[in-house]
């Protein structure tokens, strides 16, 4: 695991995930994690239906015009302490959509990111990995 | 004393970011109580512009960001698009990679068969269902990254052939896992369609009949299911599929009668299951030796790809219907003049109409969720209207309780 | 529906049936075969060009010999003239036995119009709305009329596909721009 995660749990994070734009080969790859081979349900991640109940905002895509006002309500909806993680190399650079009349731009410019997972699609593992590393900079914000 | 009360119907959008599916679309019903009335889809949400940005960029290049059209469907934009190429300009395929070709494609398609069980399995409330056949799917994936390298976007197509051979060191594991596949298929069918919960939330729901199929020109498993006999592989014999001996496949080869409903379309995909495990052992026995390229060096190619005048179509059967794409170059350029693409959920839309409408509010996640929409191949929209004056909202957690709810009251 | 013809035509048979409903209207009509696999199978390809004025015609007339399946329509710009070109496919559930037909219609960008089809196909609705936005031709009688894909407040008069002035360039974003 990450460095820095106390042995005990404080609390098992909940999950959600919100799709702007992606081809969905992100979203299938986060979907595999909560299965038996990669069984990330054991830590006591859970995917859940609402940001309000929310820790985490996962997000995939390149966030098209329609959808950049109301990722930033998701985004509002979720209570403190809160970390996003943009998965997907769509969303932290925009990958083969450069150029583009329909996007406006990385995640980054609309909602502040503290976990970048690289990759087209990324596996998940490295999913996983990524929500470990969430996972530490939680504690810390919770402990100020 | 007059009665102040009148008898409305009540406005329900949902979406754009909501449970049932995983890409932003919108619904907007009209609903008298628990029924619905009236439906309307709004797309575009996952509008990307790739189709302007592909008249900037190179051939090559395209296939990359057809690639990208959708995640799940990732071999079927590039085969169509190669295809178009190949038959605008008149290139050649080696037979070695025709059959190689039709290969992957049908290992897509059993990894896409079985994703899409395991979400009709959870819209339904057998969560325990989606763990088991996404486990089975992870042995096909396993399979793709063992000849591939990638479990999800091969890029293994090229203009004229295909990039990675099938090596004979490799043969022993693809039969390996096509014999855990053919031996657990037993164990999905028996599954799925000899449980009574599935039967009684599946049968008689989100019926379309054989001529509203015909006349929205749907495609894919939802027309299949309604009894008319549409496939392009068969239709077309391109790739190697003129060489193998197919049927199509519609629900009565299991006997009884075709209803075109849910439960129908379940038996339509759990058999082109099987049908793709066939397919893919004939081809491994009769593939021929032979080059897999045509034409190796690429600058070469674009070159010519520069100086032909032409325009194609290509065709290709992906897991949810007919994919068609269409390309025509001019003469001076690399770049193609003109790229359009048209997935085959665009046509499965206007189905959704006449199939949500008598139905309750907890089966329109089934519903939706039957037809395999991809959002993504074609940036959907959901549109609804406002004509009357109450409206209120369901958010995600809510639709889905309300889809689980209805089984276990069913179950009791 | 009116007389349906009970012949099965093959693809010559069909160029046939038109050319001898529309005659000179018809400009041009190209049948064209591909092979595949080792057994070397063929499949059709016909490719034709019509006149706009018979246009709706045509596709009535299509409509009396096999109810068609419409894949999508297509669109070229040109300088001075926009082409739509419809795919259609006949004879789909016959093993092996599908005829492509691909029908151009050229429209002059004075004046963009074109009659809709979806009385006869009903099938054709989304795809004819979204050539509306995107190349800015003009449907006439088309039951639904809003746009389908672009956003509601994309500027009006803009085409993404066209080449020409009415084109796309001061809407396009690069994101790999660093904002400073």
């Amino acid at each position: 695991m990450a460095k820095g995660l106390t042995k005990a749990f404080k609390k098992a994070l909940w999950v959600y995930h919100c799709n702007s734009g992606s081809c969905n080969g992100c979203d299938i790859e986060i979907v595999a994690a909560l299965c038996p081979r990669y069984d990330v349900e054991r830590f006591g991640i859970k995917l859940v239906g609402t940001p309000r109940h929310a820790d985490v905002l996962l997000i995939t895509g390149p966030v098209t015009r329609q959808l950049e006002k109301k990722v930033k309500r998701v985004y509002d909806q979720m209570p403190d302490p809160k970390v996003v993680i943009c998965v997907g190399n769509c969303g932290n650079t925009g990958d083969v959509f450069y150029e583009s009349y329909n996007l406006v731009g990385p995640v980054d410019n609309i909602i502040p990111v503290d976990v970048h997972v690289i990759g087209c699609p990324p596996r998940p593992e490295a999913i996983i990995h990524a929500v470990a590393k969430a996972w530490t900079k939680l504690e810390t914000l919770e402990g100020k | 004393m007059a009665n102040q009360t009148t008898k409305t119907t009540y406005q329900l959008p949902i979406g754009p970011i909501h449970p049932a599916l995983k890409e932003p679309v919108m619904f907007e019903f009209e609903i008298d109580g628990e029924k619905i009335i009236d439906a309307e889809v709004k797309l575009g949400h996952v509008h990307r512009a790739i189709e302007w940005t592909g008249m900037r960029r190179n051939p090559i290049q395209i296939i990359y960001l057809a690639e990208r059209i959708c995640g799940i469907c990732s071999f079927v934009h590039p085969f169509a698009f190669c295809r178009a190429v190949e038959n605008a300009c008149d290139i050649d395929v080696p037979e070695r990679a025709h059959y190689i070709r039709m290969f992957h494609g049908e290992l897509e398609r059993i990894c896409s068969h079985m994703l899409w069980a395991g979400v009709a399995a959870h819209e339904i409330g057998f969560d325990t269902v989606l763990f088991l056949t996404w486990e089975m799917r992870e042995k096909a994936l396993d399979l793709t990254e063992y000849l591939t390298g990638n479990r999800v976007t091969k890029a293994i197509m090229t203009i004229g052939g295909i990039r990675r051979d099938i090596k004979p060191e490799q043969i022993p594991k693809i039969k390996e896992t096509l014999q855990y596949l053919k031996d657990n298929f037993e164990k999905l069918r028996h599954v799925y369609l000899d449980d009574k919960t599935f039967k009684m939330r599946s049968q008689g729901v989100g019926v379309l009949t054989k001529e509203d199929a015909l006349k929205l020109c749907a495609v894919g498993p939802t027309t299949r299911a309604s009894g008319i006999k549409k496939d392009t592989r068969i239709d077309q014999p391109y790739a190697a599929y003129g060489d193998i001996d197919m049927e199509y496949q519609t629900p009565d080869i299991l006997g009884g009668d075709i209803n075109g409903d849910v439960y129908d379309r379940i038996i339509v995909r759990l058999l082109e299951v099987k049908q793709s495990i066939d397919i893919m052992e004939q081809a491994l026995s009769n593939m021929p030796e032979g080059d897999l390229v045509s034409e190796p060096k690429i600058p070469k190619l674009l070159a010519y790809i520069k100086k032909t005048k032409g325009q194609g179509i290509g065709r290709d059967e992906a897991p949810r219907g007919e994919v068609i794409h269409y390309v025509k170059f001019d003469g001076e350029h690399e770049n193609p003049y003109t790229w359009k693409v048209r997935a085959s959920t665009y046509n499965n839309i206007l189905p959704w109409i006449p199939m949500l409408i008598g139905e309750q509010i907890a089966d329109i996640p089934i519903v939706a969720a039957s037809t395999d929409p991809c959002m993504s191949c074609t940036n959907r929209v959901a549109i609804a209207d406002n004509k009357n004056s109450k409206s209120y909202m369901l958010n995600k957690e809510e639709l889905h309780k309300l889809s689980v709810a209805k089984t276990r009251r069913l179950m009791r | 529906m009116a007389k349906t013809t009970s012949a099965h035509l093959d693809a010559n048979g069909l160029v046939k049936y038109f050319k001898d409903e529309f005659k000179t209207k018809i400009k041009s009509a190209e049948v064209i075969k591909r092979i595949g696999g080792s057994n070397k199978r063929e499949h059709v390809n016909i490719w034709m060009t019509i006149d706009k004025s018979i246009f709706k015609n045509y596709i009535k007339h299509l409509c009396d010999y096999q109810f068609p399946h419409l894949a999508v329509v297509s669109g070229n710009d040109y300088p001075k003239e926009i082409e739509l070109i419809y795919h259609f496919s006949l004879d789909f559930g016959k093993d092996r036995k599908e005829i492509s037909l691909n029908t151009s219609v050229f429209l002059p960008k004075s004046k963009p119009e074109i009659e809709t089809i979806c009385d006869y196909i009903p099938g054709a609705l989304i795809t004819e709305r979204e050539k509306q936005e995107m190349l800015g031709i003009k449907v006439i009688g088309i039951p639904d009329d809003r746009r389908l894909f672009l956003p509601e407040d994309f500027p009006e008069g803009v085409y993404p596909w066209r080449k020409d002035e009415k084109g796309m360039e001061k809407l396009i974003r690069n994101l790999h721009e660093v904002k400073k």
